[in-house]
Order: C-alpha cells, then structure tokens, then sequence
C-alpha cells in the first residue's frame, strides 16, 4: 500500500511537470495583440479558499473531504477579491494544493466513488482505455477549467493517464494521475479570464463567453459555473441579451444565490480574522474561541438574513437592532439565551445600545486592542469598510506613550492628549469620532459605561455630524450617500476584480441610483450590475493601446 | 470556515424567537450556577495544604506502613511484603492489591465488614472553629464559625477534618479539587433560582430558593475560569433537587424553616441527602452568591461511597485506613430522624457553595425560571440501579474483580506463589 502511495506521488510530480509545459495560458503582450488577434488573458485570479471547495464538491459531490492548508489571502483596497487578482503561489503552497489534488483525485476514484462519477466503464479496469479516459477528462475538465480543454491539454493528460494504467496496471490509478494534474493546473487554481477580438467591432476585445460565465457564477454563487451556464457560453447565448437576463435570473433566483452575496458580505465587511483574535484573558476572562468563532457567524447570520432572507434596505445594517444569538454569545451580552436550538434570532432592547453591525461584539472584538478598545482603529475601519475610505498609516516617529496609557483616564482623553500632535490630528479627527461613539463597548464588546472610573462620553463630531453612541453612528450612516455607493462601487469590484475607473464614474453613478430606486436591496443589485455591458468589460493589458480603448466593452450584442 | 447547512437551518427554519416572558409571581429574582462547592472544612493549618494547625495539631493522618498493616492483620511478613511489592508480577489489582480488603477477622472483607476489624482511628480534630450553620438552634453546642457565630454543627468536620482528602484551604484540598473539576468539565451541573415577593431583594420575608439539575453544561473562559453570564435550562431530575423556603436579611438568604432536600452530592456518594436541610447564602455586591447549604446527612452512604471508589485504591491514595472512617463517622453522627430508633444514623454537615451569576431558564427554554417550584414530576423516572460502578468496572465489595485473572483474591488465596 504504501509503496503504491509512494508510486502515484512520484509519477504525480513528474506528470504535472510534463503537463505544464503543455498548458495553454497565453499572456497578452505587445507582440501578440500586435500582430494576432488570438485571445488574450486579462486577468487572472486565484481561487479562494471557499471557491476552491465549493467547486469541488460541486464536481464530484459532498463526499469528497478535503484537508488541508491553504495559501494566506491579501486584501487590496478593502477586498480579498482585489487581492487575489495579484496573488500567485508559493512553492509550499503549490505543494499543498499538490497534496490536495492526490488526496482528492484518490477519493473521486475510490471503489465508493467511481460508479457515481464515472462516465463510462473501462473495458477492463486492469487496461487503458482511451476512450473511456477521454470522455473522463473532457467532461471534468470542462468544469474543472470552467471551459473546453484544448486537444492538447487532453492529449496531455491521456498520456499521463495512459503511462500511470501500464505502470500500475489499474485503470483508475492513472485517472487518478490525470485528475491530479488537472487540480492542479492554473487553469483550475486560477480563475483565468480571456478577451477575444469582438466579432461586431474589429477594434474592440470582448471577455469571452467562459469568462463570462465564471464571473457570473462566482458573482452568484461563489463557485464553478455549472453545466447549463457552461452551455450557454457554449451556444454563444451569453453574448446576447436574452441569454444573459435567462442566465441572470436562473442563478440569481436560486436558493444558492445566499451563497454569492455571503461570500460578498464576508469580503467587503472583512469578517475574517477571527481565528488569530487574541484578548487578554485576565482583563477579558470570557474570551475564548467560541466566543470568537460565534461573533464572526452572528455577523454573517446578520447580514445574510437582514440583506438576503428578507432583502431589507441595505442601510438599515447600520441601525437595525435585529440579530441571532447562540449560548456563548448571549454570555457575552449579558442576557438569557431561550432557545434550545444552537442559534435563535434576537432583538436587542434600545438600553443595549446595539444598533448596526459595528455594534456586535465581532466588528467591536476585531477592531480592538488585546486589553482594551481602539476608537481609533474602529474609525479607521468603519471608514474603510461601510464608506469605502482608506486612512494612510501612521508616521515612524509618533510617540503612541500616553495613548497606550489604558490606566489613565478615558481613551477620549487619552486621544484628544495625542491629536495635539498637528502631524496627527489630520487622520484622527476623521477616525476618532466614530470610534468615540462605540465607546460603550469595551476591547471585546461588552456594555459599559465607565472606564477607569470616568463615565465615559460618546458624544461625537465629525466635520460638523453631530451624534451620540452607536445608536446615533448608525444613523449617520443610514443617511450618508457614502454608504450606498461605497457598497455598489465594491459589488463592482468584487465581481469584475477591479475597482471601476474614473471613465466608468457615470455609469457608477447611474447603478447608485438605480440602488435606491430598487429600495436599496443587495440581491437587486447584484442582477443590476450583472445585466449591464460595462460589468464585463476588459482592461486590456499595457502596450495594446494602438488596437483598442483601455477599457472596451465586451457587450456588443446589447 | 463557516457551516452553510447550519446558518440555513437557522435563517430559513423557524426558531423560538428570544422573546422573554416573565412569569409574573415573582417581584424578583436572580440565579446562579454553582460553580464549586465542596464539605465545609474550615482550615487553621499553618502553612501549606496539609500542615498542622489548631484545628489538627498532628497535620493529616500520615501514610500508612501497609506492610505493617498487614501483619497486624494476620498475614507474615513474607506475604505482606510480597503483597506490597509493586515488582511482583502477581501483584495484579486482582490478586496483589485486592488482598488487601480480606485483613479482617478471620480474613473477612474489611470494607463491607468493618466491624471485623479494630478501629485503626484517625487523627482527632481539636479546633473550637468551623464552618456551617447552626443547624439545632442552640447556641450553647457545636463550633463557633470563624466570624464568631456560635452553635455551628459540622460534626462531619470534627470526625474527618484531619483526613488529607478534606483537608486544605479553601478549593485546595484532594477531594474538592477532583470532584469540582469534575463538575466543572461537565459531569453535572446544578442551578440556583431566588425569588422573592418583596420590593427590596436584600431584606425580603418570602424568598424561595431552588436547587436544580441542568443539562447544559459551565463553560470556562480564556483565564480558565467559569464564566458568568450563561444559560442554563432546569433539567427536572426526580431526586436532585431542593426547595428551602428562605428570607433575605440584609442581602443575606437564610432559611425560614427547614426542609428535607437531596441535592448531587460533589463527592463519591452522589445523592447528598440533607434532613433539616437550611441555607445561607450571601449575595455579594459582585453578582456571586456564596454561603452554605447544611443539614444532616446519613453517615453510612458516606462511608460506603469511599468503598465503592475501589477500597484498595482509596486506602493507597488518601493513607487512612477504611474502617477507621466507618468507625468516626458512626462515632461522630449526631441525629437520627423522630421515630427511629435512638441510634444516630446521621451526621451534621456543611456544604460550602460558590455560585456565578447565570441565567436559569425553564425546562423547554422558553421563558426565565422566576418561580421556584417543584420540577420533579417533568423528571423521567430514574434508571435502574446497576450497583457502583468506576469508569466501565463493575465495584463488588469495594473491589474490581476480573473473573478471569489467574489469582484471585480471597479470605482462603494463596499468597506466596510455589517456589
């Protein structure tokens, strides 16, 4: 058994690195969209964790166990989604997604599995059989690489799976070697978008039919496209107005669409973390995992039924007193816990002074210090999650002593000590106000009304907005024009893996308005955004200029 | 990363919302969940955990020379030695160690018949402090507590007080640290509902408390404490439970009658049976609750919990020997029950109870437990007794016997084996 194990490990390695040298990816450069008019890559983003799993059991079913580590994520500009449009891979990743891909490629092949995802039987299991290990590899690869092989990435494969079936003498060991080189492809950690000359305008690129596809699913459900989408790209329905509003209103109708605008509100509100959050337990003796782990669902349980389930006026996030709790949770808060299911929904009364999703101990744990809270970190990142405004770092040289001070006074005091300093105060009295009025709250999220002995003030000013606690916060937001548009800017940019540019300002401004026409409901966005050309347009790489606009439009059948 | 079945489950199936109906007798109410408690044993030691003090001037009952023991018992030295040395390969649980109960006359079984054997005798507690109540009334007998209270009866303190299982300071002795972490890792959970009918809780004369079973079970924090703060359904259990009709005094729950209870007892007997039971119970400033539950409990489920717990390992571990335990405590016990016989079959007795803030919801969970009732007829009967058990062995005698083991212990085993 284990010499088998080591026999597969060792043909994997030399199989991947055979079929690499035959893939496909044709970056666009200066020479290529100069004198060909072949398609071109015009972005490439690596999968996600979540989308990595998803897809996968999406494939080959809910069976399939995968264990495993994967590669750290970056945010760029307040989303993951930016992020992973710069990220490539480490060799130790590659070599987890490596492990992944045998381990996964053993359990789709295992006596258990195979009858359930094979599409053909093997003449004899102990032979190759080339057309049996074709159709294998052309239908999963269509969904692994979210579009057609090329016949040499199926030669390619064939010949490892050929060359493993002699080897082994077992058909599914050299299925297996193919599947593996297939998981671990580009094609299939990367999410590769391709622009093709546009039929209807020799000067204009368009995002071909499979990449559109794979931006309409991630979009919708955060996964693969699955086989009608795929067929649509296919047909070439997806170029057409009809056959994108069919393919729009399918998956955004479906039950799984809960699935695409969590993964959305996970991103943009930065629920994540939560596993490295670090408090000091003699100063917070409640803090544990569980509490920790529970704060990042309650959010998310939030969001997904305030803006999904019940497709609520995205701004009442900042307001709404509606949530769900579990045990550890309600300890947290301090109140009784009537349910014996593991969560059950609560409304918290006005003297909580919970109101809005920065008002959970999640948003407040996260955007804290280990002892105590940060006014300024909880500004600094209302700002940047819910109104899209970043905040530089700070300087070098600031002397943080008397802010760091936790046994003096009031942070209010201790920051007003700190904004003397005029290099300073230019970010603080932006961040700090909103921070101030969650003063309230401790370092973990816990009610209070003193510290240090001080009654501690939520008043709060900024440039002028005058309000009083979360409560008073929330309502800030609720009516900052800020708050809508930040959030249709980041639908955008979630989807497209790019923030809109300057030239696509008006057509921004048109979506926001459009938002709050639809009653500011998130799902009605995102059909919106997808349904107009300019969410599949490309930005054609540097050097292209002389063939095309930076941006073309890709929907010329619209 | 997050579990999609179970958010879906819980958005899209409908859930009892958090809605908090208030029963509406009670004026007020407050509940705790005990989070340690263990047989009130006040400690004047010196120094340490063991050490002498005004209480045990001697310290604790040292180890015993079990070779000598078993001499006294009849066995020779050969045997005796033979018996105690861990590198004899015979010296199984079931031969070597189990031997050691059949010391009594006539090699009778000492743990289930002490009186076959001499009272070894333990250590006497001679301090004039304790901890509990007074449990008679009268002020002119027992101990005086350690804020000068007179008449406190702990006679369980005076019999066992110098027994290193009890003794210790406060959550340090042997026995209070097994059998708290046990309750606090989850083996069982008891809550406490207050409820009163006046306007100020501190000084109310109709206050009711109640002792209950919970399934759910204490949580600890990142500083490895319990948590305060958590939810606890009453599990209706038809024996552990306790009712005691009480009043505040200064913030102070003192019991106005006393009452018969049966409470999970932190300790190898489990049932803590309590005639005459009462309380005192401090609401503090903090939220916690701290005080005392005592009463009178029978003194032969007390000794006969130590025999079940493996008499040998007992023995070995806490270095007193068992029949001198049944002896004090038949010697200490100090009240029998009107109507039998003039025999004292109990023993005075003194829980101390720490309690954390907690909320206590009713057995379905729908709404805050602010009446103190009687659950007992919510309880499913009780399952059959199976006899003791430790872990997955089966206790007889005081012993775990392996049928299957080459020697077997006994009144007629073979010791030595032939040479």
């Amino acid at each position: 058994m284990k010499s088998a194990r080591l026999f597969v490990l060792t043909l994997s390695v030399g199989v991947v690195l055979h079929v690499a040298a035959h893939s496909t990816v044709v970056i666009a450069d200066d020479s290529t969209l100069a004198t060909h008019k072949e398609p071109v890559v015009v972005a490439v983003r690596r999968l996600t964790e979540p989308q990595y799993r998803q897809s996968i059991e999406d494939i080959f079913g809910e069976d399939i166990q995968i264990t495993g580590r994967f590669e750290p994520e970056r945010r760029e500009i307040g989303l993951l989604a930016l992020g992973s449009a710069t990220l490539s891979l480490t060799a130790a990743g590659f070599e987890q997604y490596f492990n992944l891909s045998l381990d996964i490629s053993r359990q789709v092949f295992s006596e258990q599995m195979r009858h359930a995802v094979m599409p053909c039987a093997p003449a004899s299991p102990a032979e190759f059989d080339r057309v049996c290990a074709e159709q294998f590899i052309s239908t999963y690869g269509e969904q692994l690489f979210r579009r057609p092989l090329s016949s040499a990435e199926v030669e390619a494969r064939l010949d490892a799976a050929a060359l493993g079936t002699e080897q082994s003498g077992d058909f599914y060991t050299g299925l297996q070697l193919a599947l593996s080189s297939m998981l671990t492809a580009p094609e299939y950690l990367f999410r590769i978008e391709r622009a093709e000359p546009d039929p209807e305008n020799a000067d204009n690129w368009r995002l071909d039919a499979w990449s559109r596809a794979s931006r309409l699913s991630y979009l919708f459900w955060n996964t693969s496209p699955d086989k009608e989408l795929l067929a649509a790209a296919r047909s070439g329905e997806l170029h057409t107005e009809n056959g994108l509003n069919a393919q729009v209103q399918r998956l955004s109708s479906s039950p799984r669409v809960q699935d695409g605008i969590q993964a959305f509100l996970v991103d943009m509100m930065q629920i994540d973390g939560f596993d490295s959050m670090i408090k000091d337990a003699t100063i917070y003796p409640k803090f544990n995992q569980l509490v920790a782990d529970s704060a990042q669902q309650q959010m998310i349980r939030t969001l997904v039924d305030l803006l999904v389930v019940k497709e609520r006026d995205y701004r009442e996030i900042f307001t709404s007193n509606e949530t769900f709790l579990n045990r550890p949770l309600a300890a947290v808060y301090q109140v009784p816990f009537a349910s014996s299911e593991e969560w059950a929904p609560y409304t918290f009364p006005d003297s909580a002074e919970r109101s809005g999703i920065f008002s959970q101990i999640g948003f407040l744990s996260l955007y804290a210090h280990p002892g105590t809270s940060s006014p300024t970190i909880r500004g600094i990142k209302l700002h940047e999650i819910f109104l899209c405004e970043h905040t530089p770092e700070p300087p070098a040289d600031v002397d943080f002593s008397s802010v760091v001070d936790s046994s003096a006074a009031t942070s209010r005091e201790r920051l007003l000590d700190h904004m003397s300093n005029p290099g300073c105060i230019v970010c603080h009295q932006r961040s700090d106000p909103p921070g101030l009025a969650l003063e309230h709250f401790d370092g973990m999220g816990q009610l209070r009304k003193y510290e240090n002995g001080q009654l501690i003030d939520v008043n709060a000013d900024l440039f002028g907005n005058k309000f009083v606690g979360a409560q008073g916060l929330g309502q800030f937001l609720y009516n900052d024009p800020r708050a809508s548009s930040c959030l249709v800017r980041n639908v955008y940019a979630y989807g497209a893996a790019r923030m809109p540019g300057s030239a696509e300002r008006p057509y921004i401004n048109t979506q926001i308005e459009r938002f709050a026409e639809n009653g500011y409901r998130v799902p009605a966005l995102f059909s919106q955004i997808a349904l107009t050309p300019e969410f599949f347009n490309v930005v054609i790489p540097q050097g292209a200029q002389q063939n095309t606009n930076n941006v073309a439009s890709a929907a010329s059948a619209q | 990363m997050l579990n999609k079945t179970k958010i879906n489950k819980a958005l899209f199936v409908s859930v009892t919302a958090l809605m908090l109906p208030i029963a509406a007798q009670a004026e007020w109410q407050r509940s705790y969940v005990i989070e340690w408690n263990e047989p009130a044993m006040y400690f004047a030691g010196e120094a340490g955990i063991e050490g002498p003090g005004s209480d045990c001037p001697q310290g604790v009952n040292p180890e015993q020379d079990w070779v000598d023991v078993l001499m006294r018992a009849g066995y020779t030295r050969e045997e005796a030695e033979w018996l105690r040395n861990p590198a004899n390969p015979t010296r199984s649980p079931t031969h070597g160690q189990n031997q050691m109960a059949f010391r009594g006359k006539d090699r009778a079984n000492v743990y289930v018949n002490p009186t076959s054997y001499p009272d070894p005798g333990l250590y006497p507690m001679t301090g004039n402090v304790a901890e509990g109540l007074n449990l008679d009334g009268n002020t002119d007998t027992g101990f005086v507590s350690p804020s000068g209270e007179a008449g406190i009866d702990n006679t369980f303190y005076k019999t066992l007080g110098c027994w290193k299982t009890y003794r210790g300071p406060e959550r340090l002795s042997s026995g209070a640290m097994q059998f708290n972490d046990g309750m606090r890792n989850g083996s069982w959970t008891m809550v406490i509902v207050v409820s009163g009918e006046g306007d100020d809780p501190s000084n109310d004369d109709n206050v009711m408390v109640g002792f209950y079973m919970s399934q759910d079970n204490m949580v600890k924090g990142g500083d490895g404490n319990i948590s305060p703060h958590y939810t606890y359904r009453i599990q209706p259990h038809a024996r552990y439970e306790g009712l005691f009709p009480a009043r505040t005094v200064n913030g102070v729950i003192e019991s106005r009658e006393p009452t018969p209870v049966v409470l999970r007892d932190p300790g190898y007997t489990r049932d803590l049976e309590l005639l005459q039971a009462q309380i005192k119970l401090e609401m503090k400033d903090d939220g916690t609750l701290r005080g005392y539950v005592g009463g009178y409990r029978p003194w032969l489920p007390v000794y006969q919990g130590w025999v079940n717990a493996r008499g040998p390992v007992i023995e070995s571990l806490t270095w007193v020997e068992l029949p001198s335990v049944y002896y004090a405590l038949r010697r200490g016990a100090d009240y029998h029950p009107d109507g039998s016989s003039e025999e004292n079959t109990h023993i005075s007795y003194a829980l101390r109870v720490d309690a954390l803030p907690a909320f206590v919801m009713t057995p379905d969970a729908s709404e805050v437990a602010t009446q103190v009732i009687s659950y007992k007829d919510q309880a499913p009967p009780l399952p059959a007794e199976s006899g003791p058990m430790v872990g997955r062995s089966r206790i007889i005698d005081g012993l775990v016997i392996d049928p299957n083991a080459e020697y077997q212990a006994g009144p007629n085993a073979v010791i030595l084996p032939p040479r």
